[in-house]
């Protein structure tokens, strides 16, 4: 039990052990290209887990700005794996249905995981094209660039698919979770 | 030399990233034995959704790449490197995720037995090239850039923040280097499409950080890294640096035109620079 009268929403995650390292240094945030869009630097977020703060912690935008850079990681003098634990997060909140509504992140990568769902195989001018629709501004804001594209036979305007779609349904089928009650 | 090659979903239609590997293993007999029915790997989405989908949309890869009779996967994206060898390094050391993979490729008819060891084209294309003599290019200060997860988290094939490896390359190859402290500052990548102003600085940082430094081209290991450099840039402001495939300069190095390195397929044109007189 925590401060917040919750059990540790991250306690699945296996290498959440590894924060209680931390020594809230901050090498982690020093090293992060996106810390100034996060609502909390890595170390912070760590420190909320480890205080019981769990809700904040759930709806932080933090794993959602993490771009995979891998930086803070290798810079750790604790060596906490930070970007793996960042990937954990991000799922531990979509299984807990606490993706906070306003990011934009998200939507990118549930458009990316649908045409990888449906064809296999990615074609960015559709994945763009399915976050297009619920983003029809930057939709519209990225139509200079897929013209150039367009002009260097860039654009692809048929998707790339495998030969056995079906595989990556049943697949998706076969490792959906059911969802928790937040 | 034959090698077992994962291509990615970028790389076809990427800036003349396949015309140029294909033309260099021509040249180097190089033979690229591609996956057959290949799917994505997942890139830096699937292991933030789900981890046993994420696992078993490399793992089928490692059945496929077992039954060519290859112990090796080769990739030349960054994102498709440090996936595959993630979920490699995972089911490697994870016995209860190697087996839900296993049991979970086994209701498709795959049998999930050996880890393949996942190497970059570079590393390949780095071995095959000879050393080139001439002087065509040695005029040319090239700026090499080698993005986020080549180097890192493994930092086996070089130091994680500041490596050599491309800049001995761009030497080997013929052309002059531009030492420089961007080589793997992040260039924002998935987030640089959506969060277009907020990644913004960190590419003109590292175009900037290269101009400065006297670098008249970039040459990249990646095709989101390269995608990003290229077209963040504008001939009305700031430097304006073709943004090449290492591939690219191996191939003018070997005497290839660019037009067979697909290099008109870059956003800014490389042309001027490597017009010689």
């Amino acid at each position: 039990m925590s401060s917040d009268g919750k059990d540790n929403p991250f306690s699945n995650i296996d290498k959440l052990h590894h924060i209680n390292r931390c020594i809230q240094c901050g090498t982690c945030s020093g090293s992060c290209p996106l810390s100034d869009q996060m609502d909390h630097a890595p170390r912070e977020l760590f420190a909320l887990i480890r205080e019981g703060s769990y809700e904040e912690a759930l709806h932080s935008n933090t794993p959602w700005f993490c771009v995979s850079c891998y930086a803070c990681m290798v810079r750790c003098p604790k060596e906490i794996p930070v970007t793996d634990l960042m990937y954990a997060f991000k799922e531990t909140a979509r299984d807990k249905g606490s993706i906070p509504a306003n990011l934009k992140m998200p939507h990118m990568y549930s458009s990316f995981s649908r045409i990888v769902k449906e064809f296999g195989k990615i074609t960015e001018s559709y994945v763009m094209g399915l976050y297009g629709m619920r983003h029809p501004l930057a939709a519209a804001k990225n139509m200079p660039l897929a013209l150039k594209m367009l002009v260097r036979h860039r654009l692809e305007l048929k998707p790339q698919k495998t030969a056995e779609p079906d595989f990556f349904a049943r697949l998706y089928a076969l490792t959906e979770k059911g969802k928790e009650k937040p | 030399m034959k090698i077992c090659f994962y291509p990615g979903c970028s790389f076809a239609s990427s800036a003349g990233y396949k015309e140029s590997t294909e033309a260099v293993c021509r040249k180097l007999d190089i033979e690229l034995a591609e996956i057959p029915d290949w799917n994505c790997c997942g890139a830096t989405v699937l292991f933030g959704e789900n981890k046993l989908r994420a696992l078993a949309l490399s793992a089928r890869h490692f059945v496929l790449a077992a039954a060519m009779g290859f112990d090796e996967i080769v990739t030349g994206c960054n994102a498709c490197y440090a996936t595959l060898r993630k979920s490699a390094d995972i089911l490697s050391e994870d016995a209860d995720l190697f087996q839900q993979t296993k049991d979970l490729l086994k209701i498709f008819d795959l049998e999930l037995v050996a880890i393949p060891r996942i190497r970059h084209l570079f590393e390949i294309i780095d071995q095959a090239m000879p050393e080139i003599t001439t002087d065509k290019y040695k005029d040319l200060p090239v700026a090499a850039y080698y993005g986020c997860q080549l180097t890192r988290p493994h930092q086996d094939l070089d130091n994680g923040d500041h490596p050599s490896m491309v800049e001995k390359f761009i030497e080997k190859i013929g052309f002059a280097v531009t030492e420089h402290s961007a080589q793997t500052a992040c260039c924002g990548a998935s987030h640089a499409v959506i969060h277009k102003d907020e990644c913004l600085p960190l590419v003109q940082r590292i175009v900037r950080e290269m101009e400065g430094k006297g670098a008249k081209a970039i040459t990249t290991v990646c095709p989101l890294c390269q995608f990003n450099l290229d077209q963040n840039q504008s001939k009305d402001a700031g430097p304006y640096l073709p943004v090449t495939y290492f591939t690219q300069l191996a191939g003018l190095a070997l005497g290839l035109s660019p037009k067979e390195l697909g290099m008109n397929k870059l956003l800014v044109t490389a042309a001027k620079v490597l017009t010689r007189s």
